[in-house]
């Protein structure tokens, strides 16, 4: 008494099983990334790091997505905090700092390895978009994915006026670093 | 029943493997949706409007060194070319220390040149502004005591010490109605002692209004207006006296704060300008003046966050 509607749906459910297990589009995803910036300069060195930022890495495209809130970077001091977001970040317009990229080199995410990639794509800060290739490590353990970076942004180059009064003590170039682990994405 | 449920095994399916293939943006946009702070930061630059406090409050352990300046009448009587437009003259003149325990809580110390008074004041920060619609607004409390300590005009001043003494209560109503527009509303309520006409009271209810317009990210226009006469004071007084009305800019730059004033108010601290500013806008009795504000940052970080430690060479 088995129907063909019900033999169809049998093979259908096979099939979309061993695609799935096939592994052909894994997502792994993460809500706190480490994030953090260093201005340095021969009068101060400012720094800030938040834990906040999340990131996504689809395996089937070799998409890499990495966001940050601007305002969960915590700084030391809160009134410098409070001048990052207000005179510099602008973060109740610009709220995230983005970048998002395909993974230049062909890895696989079935095995154990760590992997130097180059990672492009465009990065998006104070709402001013860049065109960037940037560097970065992948490191695959266990089903999770482990990702860093490190890399410079020219405040200029994403409209970040640096007054003359603080010249002395803001870096042109802020050091940025992003680590983290991701999981794969369950259903 | 078999048959359906495997329809909803096979639905189930079908949306497992068309969400890995999602879109990353609107993944990394589920993922980041509770990240941002609901507070609202910043709603006025300083502590200080222009006469008026703002219902910003002092950063933990920070400390504001604040110096200001009322200078004499522009015009009128005493102002014009021979006094400079009021610049060779100082009606009051101002030195205070605002110091912040918490984030919330700031207790300051001031002294005025004005009846030598010291002024001893705290302010706390009762409700913040949420941008996710559960607060409108914040709320600021404020309480400050004043205290003169030059010699009496006369024998029948200060007859009693207490008299030395006057207090001043407000409540700080302010909403960030925009990046650049800030508004707030101030009741308050002064209680002293020393009082010069005789019809007056000794207790004043004030209500204030203050705004700031930011005009580009570190200059400001800014002004205050506080109620006084219109309210519980009564009309057949000997003297006659005006609502302070202030206006200026501000301009911030890093951890300073400059302000620069107009105000028909000739003294720096709510208990003295509430109860006597005698001069008005309308006869040259307005005035420049200008704030110094300095922030120094007291205690070094014990933050063990090697990522979030600045250093000052």
């Amino acid at each position: 008494m088995i129907s063909t509607k019900k033999i169809i749906s049998l093979v259908l459910i096979v099939l979309f099983v061993m695609l799935y297990l096939c592994g052909s589009a894994q997502t792994y995803v993460s809500k706190n990334i480490r994030a953090s910036i260093y201005s340095s300069t021969p009068l101060e060195d400012i720094k800030a790091a938040s834990d906040k930022a999340s990131a996504v890495l689809i395996t089937s495209t070799r998409e890499v997505a990495v966001q940050v809130p601007v305002k969960s970077l915590e700084f030391d001091r809160k009134l410098m905090q409070e001048h990052f977001n207000e005179n510099y970040m602008e973060s109740d317009k610009y709220p995230f700092a983005k970048f998002k990229g395909i993974i230049a080199e062909q890895l696989d995410f079935s095995k154990d390895g760590e992997y130097d990639v180059t990672v492009n794509g465009v990065l998006s800060v104070h709402g001013v978009d860049q065109k960037r290739s940037i560097p970065g490590k992948i490191s695959i353990k266990n089903g999770t994915v482990q990702i860093s970076t490190a890399f410079k942004v020219a405040c200029a180059n994403h409209k970040i006026k640096i007054p003359t009064v603080v010249f002395t003590k803001i870096a042109e170039q802020i050091s940025v670093k992003a680590e983290g682990k991701l999981n794969l994405l369950k259903q | 029943m078999i048959y359906m449920k495997t329809r909803l095994l096979f639905l189930f399916l079908l949306l497992t493997v068309t969400a890995s293939a999602q879109e990353a943006d609107s993944l990394l946009k589920s993922l980041s949706a509770d990240s941002l702070p609901p507070t609202v930061d910043a709603v006025f630059k300083s502590t200080r409007v222009v006469l008026s406090h703002s219902s910003e409050t002092q950063k933990k352990h920070d400390l504001d060194m604040r110096i200001r300046h009322h200078f004499g009448d522009i015009g009128g009587r005493f102002g014009s070319a021979h006094t400079f437009y009021g610049l060779d003259l100082a009606s009051d003149l101002f030195i205070g220390f605002d110091y912040g325990i918490s984030d919330d809580l700031t207790v300051a110390i001031g002294r005025s040149k004005t009846d030598e008074l010291f002024n001893f004041s705290g302010k706390y920060k009762l409700l913040k502004q949420k941008n996710n619609g559960a607060m409108p607004a914040n709320l600021t409390l404020f309480a400050q005591m004043g205290w003169i300590a030059r010699e009496p005009f006369n024998a029948s001043e200060f007859v009693d010490y207490t008299d030395r003494f006057s207090y001043f209560l407000q409540a700080i109503i302010s909403r960030k109605f925009s990046q650049r527009l800030s508004l707030e509303v101030m009741p308050g309520f002064l209680l002293r002692k020393n009082v010069s006409d005789a019809n007056e009271p000794e207790n004043l209810f004030t209500l204030g209004f203050a705004g700031r317009m930011k005009l580009t990210k570190r200059l400001s226009f800014v002004a205050d207006y506080t109620l006084v006469n219109g309210l519980s004071r009564p009309k057949d007084l000997a003297t006659t006296y005006y609502n302070p009305l202030g206006v200026g800019l501000e301009i911030e730059t890093g951890g300073h704060i400059f302000s620069l004033n107009f105000m028909n108010a000739e003294y720096i601290i709510e208990n003295n300008f509430i109860p006597n500013t005698r001069k008005s806008w309308n006869d040259g009795g307005v005035r420049f003046g200008f704030t110094i504000s300095r922030n120094f940052t007291l205690f070094k970080s014990k933050n063990k966050d090697s990522d979030k430690q600045s250093k000052i060479y």
